[in-house]
């Protein structure tokens, strides 16, 4: 079996997060003689994007990425998060595997996430094990994708209504989700304020509510794995 | 002369007081029958058959019954005053007309005061009390001018001219005998118009104007003569004019055409004396004797003094003519003694002066009697004179005074009246002004308490939003820093426990799953603490959520609230939200004390830009219809009517209550 050297690019800002996957990827190491890895870590956009660039220019291969969702926001502005971050590895070095590391577990943003980035892996920090992110990692080397069972059960939940909710229902229930007011939906969605509340009629018939209340549209909505 | 005309002009009034009483007999209905009784039995006092005392009987108990039953009949008291008069009772007169005067002043009665003082004139002129007759001629006479009984006017008038002229105050007499005639031609009343002009004439012969005084004569006489009235010798006065003129033929046709008129006895023998006096000046002694001793025999049975008088003086002059001196000297002396009881100072006069020629001798004791006398009569004459002045002056000045005092009287009603009216204008000002004062007052600290409701609210808001603000603060602390560090440590652990023993691992395992499970717990309280997916309904909502649970604790009711969260409550103004906050605080107030309630709903809805609340419950209601709204409900309209909006109460005794208001929804940035 021939020696195989894995280029990888940890990106997290908490340090201590970094070492831990540093760690999986050294009991891989141990464990299987073949495979070596050489580990890179950056803890925000602007240094993640530094070595990101390096690859690229150099025509490196950079195989695998570790991807929190929440960085700091880079200087000039415009890479806001690690989704943002996510787009410019796609675009620069579209071999390269991305795991998705997050602690959201709210689905709208999975949901989005998977549906923008479409990484190869998906981790959900809550309920990662080290066992489950040595898995993970090879999982993604040999046979992506790996998704977390958390992402799984989002997943399974969404088939059933996919067909039902569209991008925009989503986008107007996470936004009342999050607390925009009604008056400002409008501007966020693109879409006329009788049109919203015609949606909002269409998701309560969908979720068989009776109530004209929006919290337990939302609540209902979280309920069913669309936010 | 002037008596005896005094006497008939009042028993013409007397024509006229029947005519009067009519007027009186319809408006007092309720003395009617006595004031017919008094009546008759004044027209029964006019009985020339019955005896004096019999009259008298009658009258005084006419004039005791209109007394003693408070009659209000001054006019009756002054008749039969008069007729008491009429029968010379000259003490009960007295009474009675002073009473009538009393009554009639008491009662305002014009035309009755004015008849009372025409009897005092009438009584002082018979006395020759010419002064006092004067004067109650004067008052008299301002009284009917003010009725406007032009007629009594006249006469009253005439009476004064007639004294000014005994006074031989001409000029004043005849400036009166003018106005009297003027009043008499508007009058049309000829007779009296000829006893004017006769008067106006024997002044004009008084002061020696004998052409004069013959045009105003011959002009009484052509008015006399359009009446058919008995002569009462204007001819005379004719001839006696002629005579001062020396035209003796004249005079003489004109005594005879006297003579053989109808003429009263009195008259007749002053004709017979005028004509025989006028037959002595002419030198025709014959028969004249006779004439005159005629004249003073005629004169002596009718005791007419003043005639006899001139009749003596006359014989003097005859008896002198025939140079009798003694004879002459007896009937002079006789005149002087007859001129000095009467007080006739002209006739005195000619006595003193016969006397002086008579008896040379003693001439200087009778020039000098004569000289004192005439000049007393002068100046008694001049006091009378300016005495009637003065009365008619103070008269004018009491009238003028009256003028003044009731010009004032209204000066001084009008000004209190303006006075009351600006001060009650004041009054209500300033009423108005306290009231609106207190309203102001009322609004401003209403204003003060909403606004500090308001403060209060948006502190509230503020806090609420901090806490949100920490939480999510906190929920993010604890989600990304907190749970990374753990996760981190808690990976990192699991690898460093692969290399374990095996037992110990197991171990290990079971702290990395407990750590797993501190991880998921720190996740969830992160998650609930930043579970408020509307700031904006959790402000206000969450007040009104609590003052409704608040209050159902007081009135131990189940509550239930709901809201639809398409209202934007923030951008709701704080004055609305303020008063609906009242307004619900108000109604709960309500429910807890009337309804008796076991659950209460309230409701905020939004539809049609309008903004729904409903506040219902099942207590005992009260009938909408019927019975005073009470403060509270006033209260909540007040409110609703500032929002502009509207309220409905729906209840039914034993139903429960609910109430629907409805106010514009407008949000300050609308999108």
């Amino acid at each position: 079996m021939q020696h195989k050297k894995y280029n990888a690019l940890l990106i997290d800002d908490h340090p201590l997060i970094a070492e831990a996957y540093k760690s999986a990827f050294k009991f891989i190491e141990n464990r299987n003689e073949a495979i070596s890895f050489n580990i890179l870590t950056a803890t925000d956009c602007d240094s993640a994007c530094e070595i990101l660039n390096d690859y690229a220019n150099n025509n490196d291969h950079l195989e695998i990425v570790f991807l929190d969702m929440r960085l700091p926001p880079s200087k000039d502005g415009t890479l806001l998060s690690g989704e943002d971050l996510g787009l410019r590895i796609n675009d620069l070095l579209p071999e390269t595997k991305i795991i998705v590391s997050t602690t959201f577990n709210d689905n709208y943003r999975v949901h989005s996430i998977l549906k923008n980035l479409n990484p190869e892996g998906f981790l959900v920090k809550n309920d990662l094990t080290p066992n489950e992110l040595v898995q993970a990692i090879e999982e993604v080397l040999e046979d992506p994708p790996y998704y977390s069972k958390t992402v799984m059960k989002l997943l399974r939940n969404q088939v059933s209504s996919d067909l039902l909710l569209d991008d925009i229902d989503r986008k107007i229930l996470y936004e009342i989700s999050v607390g925009t007011k009604t008056k400002d939906l409008p501007q966020i969605v693109h879409l006329s304020m009788p049109a919203i509340e015609k949606r909002k009629r269409q998701l309560r018939k969908i979720f068989a509510l009776n109530s004209t209340d929006d919290r337990e549209l939302i609540l209902t909505a979280k309920d069913k794995g669309f936010i | 002369m002037s008596s005896t005309k005094q006497i008939t002009i009042r028993h013409l009034l007397s024509i006229k007081f029947v005519l009067l009483l009519f007027a009186t007999h319809y408006s007092r209905s309720q003395n009617q029958i006595t004031i017919d009784t008094i009546d008759s039995w004044i027209s029964q006092s006019r009985n020339k058959k019955f005896t004096l005392d019999k009259r008298r009987y009658i009258l005084l108990k006419s004039a005791n019954h209109v007394i003693n039953n408070n009659l209000e009949v001054p006019l009756k008291l002054s008749t039969i005053a008069y007729e008491l008069y009429n029968i010379k009772d000259s003490v009960n007169f007295f009474k009675v007309n002073n009473k009538s005067l009393e009554l009639a002043n008491n009662l305002k009665d014009n035309y009755a005061i004015a008849d009372s003082h025409w009897n005092f004139a009438t009584y002082y002129v018979n006395k020759e009390l010419n002064d006092k007759a004067y004067y109650h001629f004067n008052k008299s006479y301002n009284y009917f001018l003010k009725t406007n009984n032009l007629n009594e006017a006249a006469q009253t008038l005439f009476g004064m001219a007639r004294i000014r002229g005994i006074y031989r105050d001409y000029a004043g007499s005849e400036s009166l005998n003018i106005e009297v005639i003027k009043l008499y031609k508007t009058l049309n009343d000829y007779k009296r118009l000829a006893s004017s002009y006769n008067h106006l004439a024997r002044l004009q012969k008084d002061i020696k104007e004998y052409d004069k005084a013959l045009v105003y004569y011959n002009k009484a006489l052509s008015y006399f003569k359009k009446t058919n009235a008995r002569p009462y010798g204007i001819e005379n006065n004719i001839a006696n004019i002629y005579l001062k003129k020396g035209n003796y033929d004249k005079a003489l046709s004109y005594y005879n055409i006297d003579l053989k008129q109808n003429i009263t006895r009195i008259h007749f023998a002053r004709v017979l004396n005028n004509k025989a006096y006028c037959k002595l000046l002419k030198g025709d002694t014959i028969d004249i004797k006779n004439l005159f001793f005629n004249s003073l025999r005629i004169r002596d049975s009718i005791k007419n003094k003043e005639g006899i008088l001139s009749s003596k003086l006359n014989i003097s002059d005859y008896f002198l003519f025939k140079n009798d001196t003694a004879r002459a000297i007896e009937f002079a002396k006789e005149a002087n003694d007859l001129a000095k009881e009467l007080k006739n100072g002209r006739d005195y006069l000619a006595s003193l002066q016969q006397l002086a020629n008579l008896q040379p001798k003693q001439s200087k004791k009778y020039l000098d009697r004569y000289i004192q006398f005439n000049d007393s009569l002068i100046s008694e004459e001049r006091r009378a004179q300016n005495k009637f002045t003065r009365i008619e002056f103070e008269t004018d000045e009491h009238i003028e005074q009256n003028k003044q005092l009731s010009q004032q009287r209204i000066w001084i009603f009008a000004g209190s009246l303006a006075i009351l009216l600006i001060s009650t204008l004041l009054y209500f000002l300033r009423v108005q002004k306290v009231q609106n004062e207190k309203l102001q007052l009322e609004a401003e600290q209403q204003k003060a308490n909403e606004e500090v409701y308001v403060l209060t609210l948006k502190q509230q808001a503020k806090l609420e939003e901090e806490r949100v603000n920490e939480r999510n603060r906190i929920s993010a602390e604890l989600h990304d820093g907190i749970l990374g560090k753990l996760f981190g440590t808690r990976v990192s652990l699991g690898f460093l426990g692969m290399q374990m023993q095996p037992d110990t691992q197991e171990q290990h395992q079971t702290f990395l799953d407990e750590l797993q499970n501190i991880e998921k717990e720190i996740r969830e309280v992160s998650h609930r603490l930043s579970e408020n997916f509307d700031d904006a309904t959790v402000n206000f909502t969450t007040i009104i959520e609590q003052l409704l649970k608040d209050k159902s604790v007081i009135g131990n009711f189940k509550h239930n609230f709901s809201h639809d969260t398409n209202i934007s409550w923030k951008s709701i103004d704080e004055v609305t939200k303020a008063n609906v906050y009242r307004i619900i605080q108000e109604s709960l107030q309500n429910i807890i004390k009337h309804a008796k309630a076991k659950s209460v709903t309230l409701d905020f809805g939004l539809k049609n830009q309008k903004l729904f609340i409903t506040i219902s419950d099942d207590g005992v209601g009260f009938d909408t219809k019927k019975g005073k709204k009470g403060i509270g409900i006033k209260n909540i309209k007040t409110r609703v009517d500032k929002l502009s909006g509207s309220v409905d109460f729906l209840s039914k005794i034993d139903h429960g209550t609910t109430l629907t208001i409805i106010i514009p929804y407008s949000p300050k940035n609308a999108a």
